[in-house]
């Protein structure tokens, strides 16, 4: 018991810290590479959290094709790679704006049971049998804006286009 | 079965909103923009996750499934989005958000 709470402790800190470094540090490689400690650190999350598909999941889709997509944004888009950004300062008032949007979602912790009991795991094929017949729907309309999307994608990066 | 602090979970997803909202304000590079963007999406996902895991039976299980469908919206939309760094690599030779202006006044 006592484990499992200090390790959604350790595990949380390093998203917070993850996350925070790889929007400061400025050389973007080294972004990329804090954003997918970040994505792996989210999928223990979700393996502690008994949900094993989604812990996949974010492995496979995060932390394997977001994360090289990114990579090869920045191959493309910059004449030598690792070159540093020029410093964006803090800004007070994002600063202030986040600090109020965190606030503001704490607040509400107190409508919540304090202990919410035990974690429900679900069985991958549970999961499956519900994606695909409960809320198939949702599923048609992921495929048919995905497909949209890789038009419109296509369409952006085309020849010929001044 | 475990049995953790849900107020550990909202404070992390609201941590990590906050973070990406700021990196969404203040950050002037597309790609960073985009990251920012990638972070305050995985608060959401990681809200329905814990959501559906601490409520159990079948909405528990919608939870889940609509956070897969958020993790495809979420790939999706990092595609689009490169096209449009891409683009606006090709038509001004930066991926600043400030230079793009083509539909300002």
């Amino acid at each position: 018991m006592i484990l499992e709470e200090l390790a959604f402790l350790v595990l949380a800190l390093v998203a917070i810290a993850t996350a925070i470094a790889a929007l400061l540090v400025r050389e973007l490689v080294h972004t990329i590479l804090w954003i997918a400690v970040f994505f792996v650190d989210l999928s223990a999350i979700y393996f502690l959290l008994e949900a094993p598909f989604l812990g996949v999941l974010q492995l496979g889709v995060y932390a394997g094709a977001v994360t090289v997509l990114l990579l090869f944004g920045i191959m493309v888009t910059r004449k030598r790679i690792f070159s540093r950004e020029a410093a964006t300062g803090i800004g007070a008032v994002p600063f202030a704006l986040a600090v109020v949007t965190f606030i503001f979602i704490v607040s509400v912790v107190g409508e919540f049971p304090s202990s919410a009991g035990t974690i429900h795991a679900y069985s991958p094929a549970d999961l499956s049998q519900n994606l695909f017949n409960v809320n198939g729907p949702w599923l048609l309309l992921l495929g048919l804006i995905m497909l949209g999307a890789v038009a419109g994608a296509i369409y952006l990066v085309r020849e010929g286009r001044e | 079965m475990t049995d953790l602090p849900l107020v550990g979970f909202i404070g992390l997803s609201a941590a990590l909103l906050a973070i990406g909202l700021f990196g969404i304000l203040t950050r002037r590079n597309f790609i960073l923009l985009l990251i920012a963007i990638e972070i305050a999406m995985n608060a959401t996902i990681l809200n329905f996750v814990y959501f559906a895991a601490y409520t159990g039976g079948t909405a528990g299980l919608t939870g889940q499934s609509i956070a897969v469908v958020l993790v495809g919206f979420a790939a999706t939309e990092v595609a689009v989005g490169l096209a449009i760094v891409l683009a606006l690599n090709r038509l001004k030779g930066t991926i600043n958000v400030a230079q793009a202006t083509e539909l300002k006044l």
